[in-house]
C-alpha cells in the first residue's frame, strides 16, 4: 500500500496559511470600541508585538480547516494491490445514429441513454477501466480504456447524435473482440434498437447488458426527394416528387411547404392515415436553385422533416456536330425544341465557331483537342482517345452506373439494343457507365471522365439515321443526358448524398473535414454525417436522411436484456487506488460546523 | 422581541416622597392638610381654618376647637432621564440604547395609566438636555414613543453635572428615573443623584448594561479598546487573567453603584441586555417595591 499525491501542484495553496496568519496577526490591532475605559485601565496592558503569535482555539480551528481544504485539493490516494476480479472493465457501447434524436419523456434518447452511461461510469470505483464506442453507421472508438472516470464523463457530455443511419453490428463486434481479448470486460449497449435489430447472433449476446431506451412512434418523415428536370428545357417543365410517411399509430395533419431558394413554391396540407405514405407532385417551379421542403409538424424527430433538392438551371442545347453527314444534327435539332445544332464536315472543324459540347461522329480528329466537352460517337479503332477493340453486332445494355450523372434518371436503357456497336475500352481517364453485351461477353459501350481538364465521353454508337421508331428513344435519351452532363461545368450541379452513405466525391476533389461532412481518401469519398447544404471548395452538397429504419421510431416492448453470461474473472493482479479526497473536504466541513459554532459561542445573544 | 404594554396595565409606580404642586390622584400620608377627602388626623384650631372642619362633637366632649385635617392627595411627577451618551451604542450587538428606550417607554405607559404626569429629558452627549413638556393624558403615549425613538447616541456625558442641571433647573420634587449604563465612575453617578434628592425627588437608578460588558470575551480576544466618548486607547489581550480581573473590577463597580443608591435613598435595579424586559418590570421592580398592582 502506497501514499501518492494525484495533484501536487494543490500544495501551492498551502501560501494560504501564511495569509491566515496575517490576518490573525492584524486582528490583533484591530480597534474595540467600548463605553468605558475606566475599569479596562485598571487591567494591565498587554503590549500587541505582531511578532508574537498566541493562537487561540478558534485560529486552530481555522488553522485545521484550511489545512483540510489544501490536503483534499492535492488529492492524496493510497493505491493497494487488488485481485483483478475485482476491477471491472466497462464497455460501452452508444448508439449516436439519427433515431436517438427523438424526444421521449425527460428528453431525446440519447440524452435519456447518456445519462444511463454516465451513471454507469460513475459506478466504477478507482482503478476500473472504461472504454466509449459511438455506433452509428460505423462505430468510432471515442474513448480508448482508461482509468481515467472524469475524461470518460467529459468525453461523454461532449457527444451528440449524428443524423446517419444506424449499424451497430460493427460496433458491437468490436466490443464482442474485446470482450475476447479481455474476459474481464463487460459490455454495455444503449441503444433504441431491440437485440434482434443488432446484425449480432442472440447468443453472442449472452454477455452484452443491451438497454433500450424510447418507445414513442410519433413521427412523420420525408422520405423521399426527387427533382425530374427534362435536359434542354425551360425549368418551368420540371416536377419534384415528394414522399410523406406517417409513421404514428394514429392519424396526422401535417403541412408540407416548398421554397426554392427563398421563394414559396408550394403548400399542402396532408391528412395521413395511420403507417400511411403520400407521395405529393410538385409542378411548375418559380425559379431553379436549391429546394427545400419541410413539414411543419411538432412530431418527436425532426431530422426527417426537412429534405434538400436542387432545380437545375437549364440552357438550350448548343452542339457542334463534326459529322461527313446530316443525319446526326438533324435527328438531334429535330428532338429538342430551342436547341442550337451546328454540323461542320471533319476537315473544317478549325473553322468552327465555339459551341458548349461537340459531338464527333465516327471521327477523331487529328492534332489538339478543342476546348469544348467532348462526345465521340461510335470512335474508329486506334484512336488516342476512346480506344475501340471492334465492332461487334447485336448488341444490348446490360447495366450501367446509376450513381453517374451522366445517366442519372435515365430509366428503361435496358430496353436498348444495337444492330452495331463499337466494343470500347475503359480508358484511363475515365469510367464504364453503360455497360453494353453481345453473345460473346460484355463490353464498355459508354465510357466518361475528364481529360485535360474537360469532360469527355465516348459512345460505341451511332444515330444511324433520322428518329423513325420508337425503338431509338432510349439512344436519344442516352444522348441527351449524356450531352446534358457534359455542357454543365465541372461542380456546377450540386451533389445529393444520404447521410452516412458514402459516395465518390469526383476526380480532384480535395480532402475536406468539416462540422457533419468528410471529404477523404484516394479516390475521394465523401461522407455527410448531419443534413444540410455544404460548399466543399466550389462544389455544392445536399445531404437528406432518407432512411426508413431510422424515422420509424416506434419500438414495441422496450427494456433491459441484462447479460446472461458474466466475466470471467482475470488471472492478473492490479492495483486499484482509492482517492482520499473526499474524506478530507467531509473533515474540513465537520470542522467548519465545529468552527462556526465556536464562534457563535463567542458572540452575545440577541437582545429579548 | 417587543414588549406588550398592555400587560403593564395594572402596574402602577409606588412612591412615598416626591409629592407635587398640584391635586391629582396620588394620596401622601402624613402631609395632612385643611382639605381633602379621607380624615387622617385633628388639628388645634387657628383663626382662618375652615369652620365647616371643626368637629363639634369634640368640642363638646373636650370642650376645645379641633379641625379636621386630611391625607394630601397631589400629582406626581415621573422624570424620566435616558442616557444617550455614545457608550450607550457599544457593544453595537448588545443594543444597549434600544433596551433603554424600551424600558423607559413601558414606565412611562404605566405612569401615564395611574394618571401620574410624565417628563421625558433626554441626557445627550453634547452636554445639551433636550427635555419634553409634562405628559398627562394616556393619549400621550404615542408622543412619549416618539420622543424615545427619534433618540439617538453620541458624545461625551457628564452624567453628574447633567443632573445637577437638571434638578436646579426643574426643582419640583418627582420620581426621578435614570435609565443609564452608568459606566462611569460612581461618584460622578452619586453627584447627580444627590442633586436629585436636593430637590426631595425619589431616585429609581435603572442599570442597563451589556451582555459583552458583562462577558468581554464575547466580543474579542484581543485589540485595541477605543473610549467611545473620550477617544482614548488601551491595548489588551484577554489572557484569562485579564478576564478575572475585569471581572473583579466589574462586580466592584456594581457594588458600589449598589452602595451609593443605598447611601443616598435610592432604588438601584439592574438588567442585562440579554434578560427579559417584561421580567424586568413584572418580577424585578415590583420586587424592589418601585412597582405594585393598582
Amino acid at each position: 500500500m502506497t501514499l501518492g499525491l494525484a495533484n501536487p501542484a494543490g500544495a501551492l495553496a498551502l501560501g494560504t496559511v501564511g495569509v491566515l496568519i496575517v490576518l490573525h496577526l492584524y486582528g490583533r490591532r484591530r480597534a474595540v470600541p467600548v463605553g468605558t475605559l475606566f475599569l479596562w485601565q485598571r487591567v494591565p496592558a498587554e503590549p500587541l508585538d505582531r511578532r508574537r503569535f498566541r493562537p487561540d482555539l478558534l485560529f486552530a480551528l481555522q488553522l485545521v480547516l484550511l489545512l483540510a481544504l489544501i490536503a483534499g485539493l492535492v488529492r492524496p490516494y493510497l493505491e493497494v494491490a487488488t485481485p483483478a476480479a475485482e476491477r471491472v472493465r466497462l464497455l460501452v457501447v452508444l448508439d449516436v445514429s439519427a433515431s436517438m434524436q427523438a424526444r421521449e419523456e425527460g428528453g431525446t434518447r440519447f440524452e435519456l441513454a447518456r445519462r444511463r452511461a454516465r451513471a454507469l461510469v460513475a459506478q466504477l470505483l478507482t482503478g476500473d477501466e472504461v472504454m466509449l464506442v459511438a455506433a452509428a453507421e460505423r462505430a468510432h472508438v471515442v474513448l480508448a480504456w482508461t482509468a481515467d472516470h472524469t475524461r470518460a464523463q467529459d468525453r461523454l457530455e461532449a457527444l451528440e447524435p449524428l443524423d446517419t443511419p444506424t449499424n451497430l453490428a460493427a460496433a458491437l463486434e468490436l466490443a464482442l473482440g474485446e470482450q475476447r481479448a479481455r474476459p474481464e470486460t463487460q459490455v454495455a449497449v444503449l441503444t433504441d434498437l431491440p437485440p434482434e435489430a443488432s446484425g449480432v447472433a442472440r447468443a453472442e449476446l449472452a454477455y452484452v447488458d443491451w438497454i433500450q431506451i424510447g418507445r414513442s412512434d410519433d413521427n412523420l418523415a420525408i422520405t423521399g426527394l426527387s427533382v425530374d428536370a427534362p435536359p434542354f428545357h425551360p425549368v418551368g417543365d420540371a416536377t419534384a416528387t415528394v414522399l410523406v410517411r406517417n409513421y404514428a399509430h394514429v392519424e396526422r395533419r401535417v403541412v408540407l411547404e416548398a421554397r426554392v431558394g427563398t421563394e414559396t413554391w408550394a403548400r399542402r396540407e396532408l391528412v395521413l392515415a395511420p403507417r400511411a405514405a403520400e407521395p405529393v407532385l410538385l409542378t411548375d417551379p418559380p425559379a431553379d436553385g436549391e429546394l427545400t421542403v419541410s413539414l411543419a409538424v411538432d412530431d418527436a424527430l425532426a431530422v426527417d422533416n426537412r429534405a434538400r433538392a436542387e432545380l437545375p438551371a437549364s440552357r438550350p442545347l448548343d452542339v457542334l456536330v463534326v459529322s461527313a453527314t446530316r443525319a446526326l444534327g438533324a435527328a438531334l435539332g429535330a428532338s429538342v425544341a430551342g436547341s442550337r445544332v451546328r454540323r461542320v464536315e471533319p476537315e473544317r472543324l478549325a473553322e468552327a465557331e465555339p459551341a458548349r459540347v461537340v459531338v464527333y461522329d465516327r471521327s477523331v480528329p487529328p492534332g489538339p483537342p478543342r476546348a469544348e466537352p467532348a462526345l465521340y460517337l461510335a470512335p474508329p479503332a486506334d484512336n488516342p482517345i476512346c480506344p475501340g477493340v471492334r465492332t461487334v453486332d447485336d448488341a444490348a445494355v446490360i447495366d450501367w452506373d446509376v450513381d453517374h450523372p451522366a445517366v442519372g434518371g435515365l430509366q428503361g436503357l435496358e430496353a436498348l439494343t444495337l444492330e452495331h456497336a463499337v466494343q470500347l475500352v475503359t480508358p484511363g481517364w475515365g469510367s464504364t457507365v453503360v455497360l453494353g453485351a453481345t453473345a460473346r461477353g460484355a463490353f464498355p459501350l459508354l465510357v466518361a471522365g475528364e481529360r485535360d481538364g474537360r469532360r469527355v465521353a465516348c459512345l460505341g454508337a451511332d444515330l444511324a439515321g433520322p428518329l423513325v421508331s420508337s425503338d431509338d428513344v432510349p439512344f436519344l435519351l442516352l444522348l441527351l443526358s449524356t450531352l446534358r452532363w457534359l455542357e454543365e461545368p465541372p461542380g456546377g450541379a450540386a451533389l445529393l448524398v444520404e447521410t452516412g452513405v458514402p459516395v465518390l466525391a469526383g476526380p480532384g476533389a480535395a480532402e475536406f473535414h468539416g462540422p457533419g461532412l468528410h471529404v477523404a481518401g484516394d479516390p475521394p469519398v465523401l461522407l455527410a454525417e448531419r443534413t444540410g447544404v455544404y460548399r466543399v471548395g466550389a462544389r455544392v452538397v445536399l445531404a437528406n436522411l432518407f432512411d426508413d429504419r431510422e424515422s420509424d421510431i416506434g419500438r414495441e416492448g422496450g427494456g433491459e436484456w441484462p447479460a446472461t453470461v458474466r466475466p470471467a474473472a482475470a488471472g492478473t493482479a492490479g492495483t486499484a487506488r482509492r482517492e482520499l479526497g473526499r474524506w478530507l473536504y467531509l473533515a474540513a466541513a465537520a470542522l467548519l460546523v465545529l468552527e462556526w459554532s465556536a464562534w457563535q459561542r463567542r458572540r452575545p445573544r440577541e437582545v429579548a | 422581541m417587543s414588549l406588550d404594554l398592555e400587560e403593564l396595565a395594572r402596574l402602577t409606580l409606588r412612591v412615598r416622597r416626591g409629592m407635587g404642586d398640584r391635586p391629582g390622584d396620588r394620596r401622601f400620608p402624613g402631609r395632612p392638610e385643611p382639605a381633602g377627602i379621607e380624615l387622617e388626623a385633628y388639628g388645634a384650631y387657628v383663626p382662618g381654618d375652615d369652620l365647616r372642619h371643626l368637629d363639634w362633637n369634640a368640642v363638646a366632649r373636650l370642650d376645645t376647637l379641633l379641625v379636621r385635617r386630611f391625607t394630601a392627595e397631589r400629582e406626581l411627577v415621573v422624570h424620566l432621564l435616558l442616557d444617550a451618551s455614545a457608550s450607550m451604542a457599544v457593544p453595537a450587538r448588545d443594543g444597549k440604547l434600544a433596551v433603554a428606550r424600551e424600558l423607559a417607554l413601558a414606565l412611562a405607559y404605566v405612569a401615564l395609566g395611574a394618571n401620574d404626569a410624565v417628563r421625558i429629558a433626554v441626557l445627550s452627549g453634547d452636554g445639551a438636555t433636550r427635555v419634553s413638556p409634562l405628559l398627562r393624558q394616556r393619549g400621550s403615549l404615542a408622543r412619549a414613543a416618539a420622543l424615545l425613538a427619534a433618540v439617538a447616541p453620541g458624545g461625551r456625558l457628564g452624567l453628574g453635572a447633567a443632573l445637577e442641571t437638571y434638578a436646579r433647573e426643574h426643582a419640583h420634587p418627582g420620581l426621578a428615573i435614570l435609565v443609564s449604563d452608568l459606566m462611569m465612575e460612581p461618584a460622578q453617578v452619586e453627584r447627580g443623584v444627590l442633586a436629585l434628592r436636593a430637590r426631595r425627588s425619589e431616585v429609581l437608578l435603572l442599570h442597563v448594561i451589556g451582555a459583552g460588558e458583562l462577558d468581554p470575551g464575547r466580543e474579542f480576544t484581543r485589540g485595541v479598546l477605543t473610549d467611545v466618548e473620550t477617544g482614548a486607547t488601551h491595548p489588551i489581550v484577554l489572557t484569562p487573567a485579564a478576564r478575572a480581573r475585569y471581572r473583579e473590577l466589574l462586580a466592584e463597580h456594581l457594588g458600589a453603584l449598589a452602595a451609593l443608591a443605598e447611601r443616598s435613598g435610592a432604588v438601584y435595579a439592574r438588567l442585562a441586555t440579554d434578560a427579559s424586559v417584561r421580567a424586568f418590570l413584572s418580577v424585578e421592580l415590583p420586587r424592589l417595591g418601585v412597582l405594585g398592582r393598582r
